[in-house]
């Protein structure tokens, strides 16, 4: 039985270093942990859980687009230091923990950069640790998504990823505490299939009689964005939790103070609207929409379950739903986004009932009167001219012309 | 211009207090470095960078309880150990730091050495402990000796002194900055913030003519009247870490890499787009302006070229005056003018006699600055901030795009009439992504490999964006330590076209199609006649990128924002050749950061 010690973990390792394949097209100049989870990248929900539970030492592994992350965090995230370390070849968790092995010098704290947690799930772990590694463990009928484990009292004796069989229903929930026995336990192992996860890790620690792997049961919030519209899902999440800035309330409406609405526009909440954003005459906005820091949404455009992200504008006159634009879109009058529960089919997989309209990745142009299918992913820099009717795939920096 | 720091009340910390104060102010100088100590008075000083003072200190490994320290940038001979500061008296027993000009230290040397006192060093500082250590000779104590000595020094100074078994710093402010840090029991003083941030926020800006006393017990600041005043503290919002490189191999490449956030940060909440106005509630209360003269100096000024520019343009009589000439040999002006001082610092000695030339002439004077409370903000009549947030590298990057957007923001302020803003404030509200596109996608770094031998670099461009030309050329000489030069793109005809061969690249800047592009094109076949390789800097718009041999593309925007673009590509393009030819980037010979002597 694992005891509560009285000081939780101050020091953290942060994974921020990965692309988040499937959410391409959305990650093709920024890594995963920077997309947005609302209108804030989720990174930032990340360290706030860390900072909320005590942490007061952050280590970041970084690698893909690592200046996005550096350039948006700096050397000190509310007033806790980060501390970057890079990661240039992205060979797998267990390999991104090894390039923080000079970071924290006694027991930390490890998470994922790109998973929404609640700082409980930190503080459960970070006070219950006192054994080689304490994961985190939630229930739920996901479990053979992910990486399922079996407990016995508090220790964990079995750990395996995304098995085929529906026998389990316990998973790890991707906050962990080790000791340094980690890396010196990391350092055994080969990377001799071109990766080295950190489940290897945890797998030799557990096959280990000398060492304890402990699991902490949490059923606190959390939430990963797996595919492009988990991010409609998950805006909807924190809005509907008010976990949101600026979170002054008002019916739901969190509008931050420098941006500017029309007072014949409407807002529906839940809905955030970030600073400098600005919302023309005779929109409507929301439920469930979140307008990015210096946004634009045009006069007459109506919005519902939106994630809209930093420097878009979307013209006049514009009709979507579950739609995710990235940075920097600039959208013409008239386009006609409808999500209806369509198959999407990304990276060779078929998914069917997705609420999706469509994907617009950084930097899409799109002229007037456009209309996106639904399921329509655009990627990076693409063109997609006056009246054309989008819809499948359609590659970065690509032109599409009726 | 050099750094000061100093701290009492640490204890066995305040070695390690000194020494990272002093790490935290090298961007102001690093040609020799010191630190004394108390109460039993030791001084250990080294010529070079501060990790040659960093081995002395280890190596000696000294104790104290409080002290001063100081990192130099030569002004009065050279960097030498006997030329390091802090300077002590022949006994000794007064060791003194100090950043400025005392405008009359011949005289006073004169003085000194006529009563038989021997000088160690050729600095100007010198005869400061000397006078101190004379005054406590003639038996009076301490504070008065110091405030004594205080009194007879001409020029601009910071100075802190400390005095064998005295528990105490003595510090006074003239013309240089000098600040205090208030902890809990302890003091800290500073020529900048940055050097106690990471201990206290609490801060005391000290006014000219003010001096400080401080101890074990707190501190006590004294007018030139040597009578005690009341300061109030401020509060400021940065920390220590913000200063720090995140992971950036070079603070420039870091600084680069923020100016998306910087911009945004100096336009939030200062236009309504859905209204199409811009008001910078700092100066709204200014009347329309007869005339505006800018003054400035480097980087700074390039933005104001840029401002008196686009401000002609609007239809406002306005230059651009270089801070060095403008005091010695001032323009005429009428009541009427606004003179605008560009300081990212807001300390720029240059400028602040420029803008203090102004002044006394009767004018109304406004800040453009990076630095709140700095000396150029509290003595003009009007301050506007810019919003980068702290700058490190001592080649201004991010200052100098935010320097851009802030001057945007001034002339819309102040030139009165009814103007839809709305496509200038879309274009303005557009920067942070365009530049953040340029930094995720830029050619700059590929082309090194072909151009990183070259004989010299040429920049041109027309209008606005001769600015841009200069800046560019700037900042590849101070870091790459190549040849470079920038042009309006007419003048190369009439003269520098004689430099032009297959060695030396051209970069012309050439943003949109209208006359001045065309003109623009002209210029780079001219130079290309003479076998130049052009890289052109260009929006699309025109043909400059199907007849350049390379091209640095930027995002289309509106003539007032393109300039920021272009800058950026030209940005990193200087600091790939500079990091290629292995200069030491953040610190480049010869130079500081912030030039606070004349």
């Amino acid at each position: 039985m694992a005891s509560t010690t009285a000081n939780p973990l101050t020091s953290a390792v942060v994974l921020a270093a990965g692309e988040g394949v499937r959410l391409r097209p959305l990650t093709a100049k920024r890594p995963k942990p920077m997309l947005p989870a609302g209108t804030q990248p989720i990174l930032e929900y990340v360290l706030d859980a860390l900072i909320d539970a005590g942490v007061t030492d952050i280590h970041l592994i970084v690698g893909y687009h690592a200046n996005r992350v550096r350039s948006h965090f700096g050397s000190t995230y509310r007033e806790t230091p980060i501390t970057y370390h890079t990661q240039t070849n992205q060979l797998g968790s267990g390999h991104a923990l090894m390039q923080a092995r000079d970071g924290p010098s006694g027991s930390f704290l490890l998470v994922n950069g790109d998973q929404v947690i609640d700082s409980e799930i930190v503080e459960a772990v970070s006070t219950a640790h006192d054994t080689t590694a304490t994961l985190s463990i939630v229930e739920g009928a996901e479990a053979d998504s992910y990486g399922a484990v079996r407990v016995a009292e508090d220790e964990i004796t079995t750990l395996t990823e995304q098995p085929a069989s529906g026998e389990f229903r316990l998973f790890n929930a991707g906050v962990y505490a080790f000791t340094q026995q980690i890396f010196e336990t990391l350092e055994t192992l080969s990377v001799d299939r071109g990766e080295l996860p950190l489940t290897d890790a945890i797998q030799a620690l557990i096959d280990d009689e000398t060492q304890t792997v402990s699991g902490v049961r949490t059923d606190s919030f959390w939430m990963d964005a797996t595919h492009p519209w988990d991010l409609l899902s998950l805006a909807r999440e924190l809005l509907g939790r008010g976990w949101v800035e600026p979170s002054a309330d008002n019916d739901g409406c969190y509008v931050a103070d420098t941006a500017h609405i029309h007072p014949d526009a409407t807002l529906v909440g839940p809905v955030v609207v970030d600073s400098d954003a600005v919302i023309e005459a005779g929109a409507v906005v929301g439920p469930y929409a979140a307008i990015g820091s210096s946004a634009t949404v045009g006069a007459g455009t109506v919005l519902r379950d939106v994630v809209v992200d930093t420097d878009t504008t979307i013209g006049p006159n514009t009709t979507a739903t579950d739609l995710v634009v990235g940075q920097g879109c600039d959208i013409g009058a008239g386009l006609t986004a409808a999500g209806n529960p369509t198959e999407v089919v990304l990276n060779g997989a078929v998914y069917s009932d997705i609420d999706l309209s469509g994907v617009l990745a950084d930097r899409v142009e799109i002229g007037g009167g456009a209309t996106l299918e639904p399921g329509t992913l655009v990627g990076p820099d693409a063109t997609i001219g006056d009246g054309v009717v989008a819809r499948g795939r359609i590659d970065g920096g690509s032109e599409v012309v009726r | 211009m050099c750094g000061i720091v100093g701290s009492i009340g640490r204890g066995n910390d305040t070695v390690d207090v000194l020494m990272d104060g002093l790490r935290s102010l090298e961007y102001r100088g690093y040609d020799s470095a010191g630190i004394a100590l108390g109460p039993e008075l030791q001084v250990l000083r080294k010529s070079g960078e501060l990790d040659a003072l960093t081995e002395v200190v280890d190596a000696n490994d000294p104790t104290g309880t409080y002290g001063i320290g100081h990192t130099r940038w030569s002004t009065h001979g050279p960097p030498t150990d006997a030329n390091a500061h802090p300077h002590t008296d022949e006994n000794g027993r007064v060791a003194v730091v100090h950043n400025g000009i005392i405008e009359n230290y011949a005289e006073l040397k004169r003085e000194l050495e006529a009563e038989g006192i021997t000088f160690s060093s050729d600095t100007d500082t010198e005869v400061v402990p000397h006078l101190i250590a004379q005054r406590l000779a003639d038996g009076v104590d301490a504070e008065t000796a110091f405030h004594e000595t205080v009194d007879r020094l001409e020029g601009s100074y910071a100075i802190a002194a400390i005095i064998d078994g005295e528990e105490a710093i003595y510090a006074a402010r003239q013309g240089s900055p000098l600040v205090v840090g208030v902890g809990d029991s302890c003091t800290y003083l500073a020529s900048d913030v940055p050097a106690f941030v990471e201990h206290t926020r609490d801060v005391i800006y000290l006014e000219d003519g003010q001096r400080v006393r401080a101890d074990a017990d707190g501190y006590t600041i004294f007018d030139d009247d040597r009578e005690p005043v009341e300061v109030s503290i401020e509060t400021v919002s940065y920390t220590a870490e913000e200063t720090g490189k995140s992971g950036y191999d070079h603070y420039m490449l870091k600084e680069i890499h923020e100016q998306p956030t910087a911009l945004r940060q100096c336009f939030s909440g200062r236009a309504d787009a859905l209204e199409g106005t811009i008001s910078l509630e700092e100066v709204d209360e200014i009347p329309q302006p007869d005339a505006v003269q800018f003054v400035a100096c480097g980087t700074s000024y390039h933005a104001a070229l840029y401002g008196a520019s686009i401000l002609r343009e609007m239809g406002i009589p306005a230059e651009a005056y270089l801070a060095s000439e403008y005091a010695l040999s001032p323009p005429p002006l009428s009541l009427g003018t606004l003179v605008v001082g560009i300081t990212q610092s807001g300390e720029t000695a240059d400028t602040l006699a420029a803008l203090r030339d102004a002044q006394s002439r009767g004018v109304t004077t406004l800040a453009l600055t990076n630095t709140v409370n700095s000396t150029a903000a509290r003595e003009c009549d009007h301050a506007v901030y810019i919003r980068a947030g702290p700058e490190i590298g001592v080649a201004a990057t991010k200052t100098f795009s935010s320097q851009l957007v802030g001057c945007n923001l001034l002339a819309e302020e102040l030139v009165e009439g009814q103007r839809d803003l709305r496509p200038l404030i879309e274009s303005l509200r557009g920067l942070p992504d365009d530049v953040q596109s340029i930094l995720d996608s830029s050619a700059a770094a590929s082309l090194v490999d072909d151009y990183a031998d070259s004989d010299a670099y040429f920049f041109i461009g027309r209008g606005t964006n001769v600015a841009v030309a200069l800046e560019g050329a700037l900042k590849c000489k101070e870091i790459s330590y190549e040849h470079a030069e920038g042009f309006p793109a007419g003048e190369l005809k009439h003269g520098p076209l004689a430099l032009v061969t297959p060695e030396t690249p051209v970069f012309a800047v050439v943003i949109g199609d209208d006359e001045r592009a065309q003109k623009t094109l002209g210029n780079i076949k001219e130079v290309q006649a003479r076998g130049a390789p052009v890289i052109a800097v260009t929006d699309g718009e025109s043909a400059a990128d199907e007849i350049a041999d390379e091209t640095l593309m930027i995002p289309e925007t509106s003539e007032r924002a393109a300039p920021v673009l272009a800058n950026v590509q030209l940005q990193l393009f200087s600091y790939h050749l500079a990091d290629e030819l292995g200069r030491p980037i953040d610190k480049p010979r010869n130079l500081a950061k912030s030039v606070t002597v004349e």
